[in-house]
């Protein structure tokens, strides 16, 4: 049970067998362990390479005595250990910051304001890791090198070799030993001092596996498709049932909002409060203006002239609501304060700001003025088409208007100053919704050249920003169009469907 | 044929004789001296001086001695225990060094009596100015209870009865041994077997009440359940690593060179490897939960040890040189068996282990109640351990005297002379 076990050779169990059969070799019974180590130290000095001993327990100095080396599994062991490391440190570097990774990506989750990765949280599991993979490298490495696990072994036919896992010790000598000869090894074996010695014959049962077992193993097998198919039956099938809440505390937390007023808990039925005011929270202190939320900058986040008066916004008109298919009425032009005619400061006006001008324009611009900016974009082309198809239009009461999305370079547009523009994609204008919730100061920004920059193309003027290399727009591409009416889609709306944006769906909005 | 040894004491020299009265008296007499030139040199430093700093270097080195001397008591007791038959040659070494803790008792006394009559320099505590107050805010509730604890009259009862606990265990163990080394009876095992059990259980209570006192309590407002087990940690590998140079050392001038085998050597060299891989353990657990749980009350104490770039490097001497290096030279069986690389290895393992202590206590001594402590290591310390160092020879040598360094008729004698590791 210590050493290593160097075993005999297996030969086919033949048919029509009589009692006789093959010698493997010569077992030896000894009294006590000492006796035991004596009989292999003199097997090992009698030139004997293939034998073994078994005990029923580990004998300290046996190694030595059967001369066997020293394994190598420590080594492996190390190997593994090493191995597990860096699988627990990677494991938990990939789960915490792995962001990145298109499938299967990381988490990102700051816990208890830790950093993402910090070596002190992700110890203990490298440690448990370690430990594991070590016991296994072990355990297994053992199996490995012993050549186990075997099924069947000769000497388990041997009554009295079941007293090895009780209070008797064994030598076996195996009969393919070189030195191995029947008669001398066994004279030699109760010379030294065994107190049985009997053959080892091969094991003849049948070794095959008896059928119940193999029915049993295929019904486990089927049964183990079960769990796989639930799993897929759960995944392509709706549940009515309610979702079972494990940790219903964690569900439904007791917790507070951000800002509300009240008692934090009872004590005696008395209410108490974290703060005087009983609110759950403090309030910033007055005039506390977030990290990146300073927006004194009057050019930058207003488009306006710094310095300048600015008019108070209730006294502005409201135009006149335009209907589609009609001219527009003559603007009231609202009392307006003085833009800025050239990008504010702060800006840094270059190529890679005209690409991201293109991005976001073909984002959240080109559904209505087109990729061209020509005011053809598909859900204006489908409005107008609606609006004008529409059987209510036709009647007296019409509620379905539309406004044509302008071209930018109607000369109304070409002419305003950058500052203006800006202000329009933020607040918006006549019918155009206000986009700047959704698209940040400097992307706005970014809009606004890209527009400007449309506009010198078509106008054949040099451009704003010179890029590195030259850069083809889709206006410089694009025929020069008309300000296409509803019924002249075609030839623009080709150039805008060339150009490298994502197919517009139509259909919808 | 295989020789098996019979259980018969072989060695020409068993004893240290004559040299033991030698030895004794030089090294008191260089240990004498030693702490009256760290008082000197502490009195004459100035600001970083006075008789605060003697008692700082003073307590560093008692407990790395008194830390040992422990140990040792723990291991003679776990042999009895798991009524161990390897160890039986190196035993006795063990016991003596156990039997140390009770002229370290005398040695304690410079630390227990101006505590006593109420010196509050080197436990703050005792200091007639310091609330529970800690960065501005008072732990009112722990006023009464650190009243009640940390007073010098408390402080003092409990050391008393750590001291007289396990200076009966010493007594119990060593006696016994001694007297079976004149009858050989049987009984005398059995009856130490029998009484190991409680024994142990009384030895890790006053432990953990040492630790608290002796080296936690310096900082009064920090608390952690984990300190006690990173000082028993420590104990056990000072004393695996101290019985292992004595045996080295023992056998190199010639005694008891047939009994303590390589077999003994290589077990002490595994028993440091698992208490160097526990250190490291315990002492992370302790970093972890406070790392983590990032409370102010408990995160100082280790922010004024990484603030500090001395005491930062120290921290990383103590990572790396205290866990990983001895790990890795630990870890090769070939190395535990060689005599001589092991007496390198415990030394650098005890070096460590002093470091250790330094790194517990010393930052403490400037500590400004913030989270800042100036690097304070030098002279004083070191003159201390030479002068510690030297009295725990002497007391080894006095109660070693002309006295057999193995059991002479333990009945497992004879497994442990045949012992043999894989």
């Amino acid at each position: 049970m210590v050493a290593t076990q160097t075993h005999g050779h297996h030969s086919k169990p033949h048919a029509g067998h009589g009692p006789e059969s093959e010698l493997v070799g010569l077992l030896a019974e000894f009294e006590d362990q000492d006796a035991l180590i004596d009989a292999c130290e003199q097997a090992r000095l009698s030139g004997y390479k293939k034998f073994d001993a078994y005990s029923p327990f580990p004998v300290h100095g046996i190694d030595q005595a059967m001369g066997t080396r020293r394994t190598m599994l420590p080594f492996f062991v190390l190997a593994i250990a090493f191995g597990g490391v860096a699988l627990g440190v990677g494991m938990q570097w990939y789960a915490n910051i792995a962001s990145f990774s298109p499938i299967f990506p990381g988490y990102d989750f700051i816990i208890s304001g830790k950093p993402l990765w910090s070596l002190p949280a992700n110890i203990p599991v490298s440690f448990e890791v370690i430990v594991l993979s070590s016991a296994f490298a072990t355990f297994f490495g053992m199996w490995f090198l012993n050549r186990l696990p075997r099924l069947a072994n000769p000497l388990h036919r041997i009554e009295r070799f079941k007293r090895a896992t009780d209070d008797r010790f064994f030598l076996m000598i195996e009969k393919n030993d070189k030195q191995f000869s029947a008669e001398q090894t066994l004279d030699q074996m109760q010379q030294w001092g065994a107190s049985a010695v009997e053959p080892v014959k091969l094991d003849l049962t049948d070794h095959k596996i008896p059928l119940s077992l193999r029915r049993a193993g295929l019904v486990l097998g089927l049964l183990l498709l079960v769990p796989p198919a639930m799993i897929y039956r759960a995944q392509h099938a709706t549940n009515p049932a309610p979702r079972l809440h494990f940790m219903p505390d964690m569900d439904w937390q007791y917790r507070f909002g951000a800002q509300n007023v009240g008692p934090i808990w009872y004590d005696n039925r008395e209410p108490k409060y974290f703060f005087q005011d009983k609110t759950v929270m403090r309030l910033p202190p007055e005039g506390t203006i977030g990290r990146g939320a300073l927006t004194t900058d009057i050019e930058l986040f207003r488009g306006i002239k710094a310095g300048t008066k600015i008019p108070d916004p209730t006294l502005v008109p409201q135009p006149a609501p335009a209907v589609a298919g009609q001219a527009p009425a003559a603007p009231v032009l609202p009392l307006e304060p003085e833009w800025v005619t050239a990008f504010p400061a702060a800006l840094t006006v270059d190529q890679s700001m005209v690409e991201r001008g293109r991005d976001r324009f073909n984002i959240y611009c080109t559904v209505c003025h087109g990729y061209a900016g020509d005011g053809n974009g598909l859900v204006n082309e489908r409005a107008l088409e609606l609006a004008i198809s529409s059987p209510i239009q036709k009647g007296a009461t019409s509620n379905a208007v539309w406004t044509k999305a302008k071209s930018l370079y109607d000369p109304t547009v070409t002419i305003q100053p950058v500052g203006r523009i800006f202000d329009t994609i933020t607040h918006g204008r006549s019918t155009m919704g206000p986009y700047g919730s959704q698209i940040s100061t400097r992307d706005r920004w970014a809009i606004v050249l890209y527009v400007k920059s449309l506009q010198a193309a078509r106008a054949k003027e040099p451009p704003l920003v010179t890029p590195a290399v030259p850069v083809a727009t889709p206006a410089a591409d694009a025929a020069p169009a008309k300000d296409a009416p509803g019924s002249s889609i075609p030839a623009s709306d080709e150039t805008a469907n060339k150009s490298d944006s994502p197919a517009t769906d139509s259909k919808g909005n | 044929m295989r020789h098996k040894r019979e259980a018969k004491i072989t060695s020409p020299v068993i004893s240290l004789g004559d040299d033991s009265y030698r030895l004794m008296s030089i090294a008191a007499f260089v240990g004498l001296l030693g702490i009256g030139a760290a008082l000197l040199i502490s009195l004459f430093l100035g600001e970083n001086g006075g008789f605060k700093r003697f008692s700082y270097g003073y307590l560093v080195n008692f407990c790395f001695f008194a830390t040992i001397s422990l140990g040792a008591l723990f291991f003679v007791t776990v042999q009895h225990l798991t009524r161990a038959g390897w160890s039986v040659t190196v035993r006795r070494i063990a016991e003596i060094l156990a039997a140390a803790i009770i002229p370290l008792f005398v040695l304690f006394l410079p630390i227990l009596l101006p505590t006593i009559m109420g010196y509050g320099g080197l436990y703050v505590w005792n200091d007639d100015g310091w609330t529970t107050s800690y960065a501005g805010h008072t732990l009112t509730a722990m006023e009464k209870l650190k009243g009640f604890y940390l007073s010098g009259g408390f402080f003092g009862v409990r050391s008393i009865v750590c001291f007289v606990v396990w200076s009966l265990m010493a007594w119990f163990f060593v006696g016994n041994s001694f007297r079976q080394d004149a009858s050989g009876d049987v009984n005398i095992t059995a009856r130490m077997q029998k009484y190991s059990a409680p024994l142990m259980i009384l030895f890790a209570l006053t432990l953990v009440v040492a630790a608290f006192d002796w080296e936690m309590s310096l900082s009064p407002m920090w608390f952690s359940t984990m300190f006690p087990v990173c000082f028993f940690s420590g104990c056990v590998l000072g004393g695996a690593s101290t019985i292992a140079l004595v045996a080295l050392l023992l056998q190199r001038s010639g005694r008891v060179t047939d009994e303590i085998t390589i077999d003994n050597i290589q077990d002490l060299g595994k028993l440091m490897l698992a208490f160097i891989v526990f250190w490291g353990y315990v002492e992370f657990c302790q970093y972890m939960l406070i790392w983590y749980a990032n409370i102010p009350e408990e995160t100082f104490w280790f922010k004024y040890r990484f603030a500090n770039s001395g005491w930062r490097t120290l921290t990383i001497i103590l990572l790396v040189g205290h866990l990983f290096i001895p790990f890795l030279f630990l870890l090769p069986r070939t190395l535990k068996r060689s005599r001589p690389f092991m007496i390198g290895a415990t030394i650098y393992v005890l070096a460590m282990h002093w470091l250790d202590h330094v790194w517990v206590i010393m930052p403490q001594f400037g500590f400004d109640g913030k989270d800042t402590a100036p690097f304070v290591l030098g002279l004083p310390e070191l003159l201390c351990f030479v002068g510690l160092g030297g009295l725990f020879v002497s007391a080894f040598c006095f109660i070693a005297s002309d006295r057999a360094l193995v059991p002479l008729k333990d009945p497992r004698l004879g497994e442990a002379l045949n012992y043999t590791n894989t």
